[in-house]
């Protein structure tokens, strides 16, 4: 991709941190997410949902709930004749039809002039169930003869992975078996297991689990739908994908896309979890069946119950070694749990597994299996940090046994670009080898002994790190860049900003252009107005959409130049933009300015085209981006509670578009990882019943709790990124969890194996290893 | 139930309001006056999101009804400043480049408004826990104790 631009100077564009341009909306409370919109007539929704996780639905009386006053509308599956048996994902299963297949299922909706009266509604609504015997655990319900979950015929879901774009080459098959919950399988080999196993010095077998977790976004999901005279249905969405959100509803629905118009409101939060529809078609069913507007809010307790957790990952894990270090085998079983409907990232588990680090001889077996809890999504990086606790702590654990350097041993086997990865893709372009190589550089790692040594009134300390990452998405996009008549630029994408990619889209437009920021404009267009786009997620906004902006950029600024060329009397080759002015490079009294041309191209009868810039790429190439991160600790053997004393981030970005934008970035996610290492677990009883369903219970990592997250930014251009760009989001989630258990490990001498690392489990393990 | 007269002073403007009984300062704020800087991100007084102040004390309004509000002094974010008029926190949550997603700012800094009310000059713990019982799922919240830092017109504290 050629990035050298011929500008006269350096415009304000890349690399420089600027302030996001809807900082002062958002500290002045003026932005507007879904709930805070109140069109007049408006309706509020509310569902009824299941209290059991498996039971038959053998009668529902409506007509107490319906002769409420204030009540508009009462809807049950028989309501709504589109929907089907055999959904094949949860935006399918709009309600219940006959049976619910996990606790909080939504069996009825209701619409109502106030959300208090939609609620007592609920209470009206009498349904008969037959309970019926419940999957809970993946591993037994993984066994022939478990309760099923889905219906048989059900076809699995792999448009998650296919969204992520992440690995190619990997065959998902479902396999019709006795063991009817296994909904998808997935197995990468290469060479004679068995004998290098038989042949290793070293040979280590754990089990690692991470159970659900949630993704946390701030903003529960929402939306407002409102249908026009004419037939056409209008959301207002908290989405990260808004062409996503209108191809779900219409094939829900069964409406034509163009019928729909998504409007993609602020997003606050979304970290995977609002990808996929979810109370979108529901929505869009009570604001047609009582023409009124129609707004849903999740609760936080409707978000922890029965939102799109990340699946629980079990992974047996035997790895052997030489006794010089040689790696020779790795086998692995990968178990992920994905509720009631299909939809695991299953062959990127395995790809990560066997793919860091370069072993001669693996199997890996996946297995995605449904148990009756509510199925699940992506979250940021989805999959990898649960594969990368499992690897990165066994690689550690290798090192000690060893008694080699950690740091050493992870770079002797890490893959370089040009080897196989598990499912014999080249690796591409990355810098996972510098950045390991620059957090073993940091003085917390150099002084891990000296921190070890300091620990006193009977504290332990210790000192971890880890390297993980992600291979970045792919999905083709559009943008368009305008010149207006004042002169200044307007960019249009469809793509929702969810990270702050918009300050750097528009920081790339400058710079392809050659004018300052302050010129540009950036704005998320609606799915009638804006260029077609895929997902806000995968990592892949900035280095796909950054590409559409630069080549719609530079395409306006040569339309741009040919007409200032033509006006001047000059060569295109001969003239620069330097300000808000074209020029003849050398003789800058003879110029042009970029609103004239601007002007020109929107007046009465004038032959001068408008400037319209336009491209709408598709990708091939991907561009892996690396993390790494340590953790100085103390651990208290008694309580078994860690401090978190520093934390260090080292992120391979390729360019830093805008530095402040990555840093929160990487300091978010590293909170994010954090927190799946130290407290969040999503806790079901034996009957598939969350049992910490409020952020009391749920517990998120707060200020209080932690200390400043040190950014180290690296950058090894990516090949094909705008300016050498790579995905920033997801890679800062991914290794904190095994960073952290090698720290507990270095401190206390135990490993742990199950996230998350709570104080009862390393107290626990702490008094049985003594 | 009749709905109720609520009379209080929001934003230092006096306010009469119809609410219902059971409805919470948040809701009379939200959707009986339009006020939607506050939000609510639990109801159950966990996220913090909410926060206002009460007779300048900081407080989660998804957890106070309506109308015990009545007579008392609120202020939401949209009473602490305004765009080209920012309060000295805003005006550093921008420069600091905080606002990810910043569906918890307006309760963020409510928060820290009222904490450096009480307290110019705090140190970073007391800046911790004066924000600690408001979450973030973006930010990591070390730009926001740069920020907040900033604001109190301390040096920047502890980088680690």
């Amino acid at each position: 991709m050629s990035t050298v631009m011929k500008t006269t100077r350096d415009v304000k564009g890349i690399g420089l941190s600027i302030p996001r341009p809807d900082g002062p909306d958002k500290v002045t409370g003026q932005v507007q997410y879904v709930a805070d919109l109140n069109p007049r007539g408006l309706l509020h929704a509310k569902l009824l949902r299941s209290p059991h996780a498996h039971a038959k639905i053998v009668r529902i009386d409506v007509s107490r709930a319906r002769a409420l006053p204030g009540v508009r509308a009462v809807l049950t599956a028989a309501d709504i004749p589109v929907l089907k048996k055999k959904a094949p994902t949860r935006a399918h299963a709009v309600l219940a039809i006959d049976r619910v297949v996990f606790a909080g299922q939504p069996v009825a909706a209701v619409a109502a002039d106030e959300p208090a009266i939609a609620e007592e509604a609920l209470d009206l609504i009498d349904v008969q169930y037959e309970v019926l015997p419940v999957a809970a655990d993946p591993l037994e319900s993984m066994k022939p003869g478990a309760p099923p979950v889905a219906e048989l015929g059900t076809e699995a879901d792999t448009s998650e992975a296919q969204a992520h774009g992440s690995v190619a080459g990997v065959t998902t098959e479902v396999k019709s078996s006795k063991a009817v919950n296994i909904s998808q399988q997935a197995r990468l080999q290469r060479g004679d297991v068995a004998k290098a196993f038989a042949e290793s010095d070293v040979v280590i077998e754990n089990t690692y689990r991470v159970p659900m977790v949630h993704q946390g976004y701030l903003e529960p999901h929402a939306v407002l739908a409102q249908w026009d005279t004419a037939g056409n249905l209008t959301l207002w969405a908290s989405t990260q994908g808004s062409f996503n959100t209108r191809s779900e509803v219409a094939d829900v629905l069964e409406l034509p896309e163009n019928r729909i118009k998504v409007i993609p409101m602020e997003c606050g939060g979304g970290f995977g979890g609002k990808i996929r529809a979810l109370c979108e078609p529901i929505t869009a069913v009570l604001a047609r069946a009582t023409n009124r507007p129609v707004r849903y809010v999740m609760t936080r307790r409707e978000e922890l119950e029965a939102g799109m957790p990340a699946p629980q990952v079990i992974i047996k894990l035997k790895t052997g070694v030489k006794r010089d270090g040689t790696l020779m085998a790795l086998e692995a079983e990968a178990i992920l749990e994905s509720g009631a409907f299909s939809g695991a990232v299953l062959a990127v588990a395995g790809v990560f597994l066997a793919s860091l680090y370069l072993w001669p001889h693996f199997d890996v077996k996946g297995f995605e299996v449904l148990t009756h809890k509510p199925s699940i999504a992506a979250y940021r990086a989805p999959v990898a940090p649960q594969t990368i606790f499992a690897i990165d702590s066994q690689m550690e654990q290798i090192a000690r046994k060893l008694g080699v350097d950690p740091v050493e041993f992870r770079l002797r086997h890490l893959q370089r670009e040009g080897d196989k990865m598990a499912n014999n893709q080249p690796w591409l372009s990355n810098g996972g080898v510098e950045v390991l190589t620059r957090l073993a550089e940091h003085p917390f790692w150099k002084k891990r002994a000296e921190w070890k040594a300091s620990a006193k009134d009977g504290k332990l300390r210790g000192t971890g790190l880890s390297l993980g990452g992600w291979l970045g998405g792919l999905q083709p996009t559009g943008a368009t860049v305008r010149l207006n008549p004042d002169g200044t630029l307007q960019v249009l994408t469809g793509q929702v900003d969810i990270a702050g990619t918009n300050i750097a889209l528009a920081q790339i437009a400058a710079t392809a252009y050659g004018v300052d920021i302050d010129k540009v404009k950036i704005t998320t267009g609606d799915t009638d107005v804006a260029p077609l786009t895929g997902l806000s997620a995968g990592s892949k906004t900035t280095y796909t959409v950054g590409v559409a902006v630069m080549q719609a950029a530079q395409n306006a600024r040569n339309q741009t130049l040919e007409i200032a060329a033509k006006e001047l009397e000059a060569s295109v080759h001969d003239l620069e933009i330097d300000g808000d002015r074209v020029v003849v490079r050398g003789v800058p009294d003879k110029g042009v300015t970029l609103a004239s041309i601007g002007k020109k191209g929107n007046l009465y009868m004038s032959k001068v085209e408008p400037v319209l810039g336009a491209s709408h790429p598709a990708f091939s190439v991907q561009a892996p981006a690396f993390c790494g991160q340590l953790a100085r600790i103390e651990v208290d053997p008694d309580t078994g509670e860690v401090t978190l004393h520093n934390f260090v981030v080292v992120q391979d970005v390729g360019k830093a578009i805008n530095p402040a934008q990555i840093e929160g970035q990487m300091q978010g996610g590293a909170v994010q990882s954090l927190g799946m290492a130290l407290t969040e677990a999503l806790m079901y009883d034996d009957k598939a019943r969350l049992t910490n369903p409020s952020l009391l219970d749920y517990r998120k990592l707060t200020a209080a709790d932690l200390p400043n997250i040190e950014t180290i930014i690296v950058e090894k251009p990516a090949p094909h990124g705008p300016f050498g760009a790579r995905g920033v989001g997801e890679p800062p989630i991914v290794p904190a969890p095994a960073a952290i258990a090698n720290a507990i490990e270095d401190a206390t001498g135990v490993r742990l194996t199950h996230l998350p690392l709570s104080p009862e489990r390393i107290a626990l393990a702490i008094a049985s290893a003594s | 139930m009749a709905k109720q007269v609520l009379n209080f002073t929001v934003n230092d403007e006096p306010a009469e309001v119809l609410v219902q009984p059971w409805d919470t300062l948040l809701d009379a704020l939200r959707e009986r006056m339009g006020l939607t800087g506050p939000k609510e991100g639990c109801g159950t007084g966990d996220c913090g999101a909410c926060t206002v102040h009460v007779d300048e004390k900081p407080v989660a309004s998804c957890l106070l009804l309506a109308m015990q509000a009545r007579g008392h002094s609120v202020r939401t974010i949209e009473g602490l400043g305004k765009p080209g008029a920012l309060h000295p926190l805003q005006d550093a949550f921008v420069r600091h480049g905080v606002p990810q997603c910043g569906f918890c700012i307006p309760g963020v800094i409510m928060a820290a408004a009222a904490l450096l009310a009480e307290n110019p000059h705090p140190t970073e713990e007391e800046i911790r826990y004066g924000i600690a019982g408001n979450l973030c799922r973006c930010t990591g919240y070390t730009k926001m104790l740069a920020a907040i830092t900033e604001a109190a017109g301390a040096p920047v504290g502890r980088r680690s």
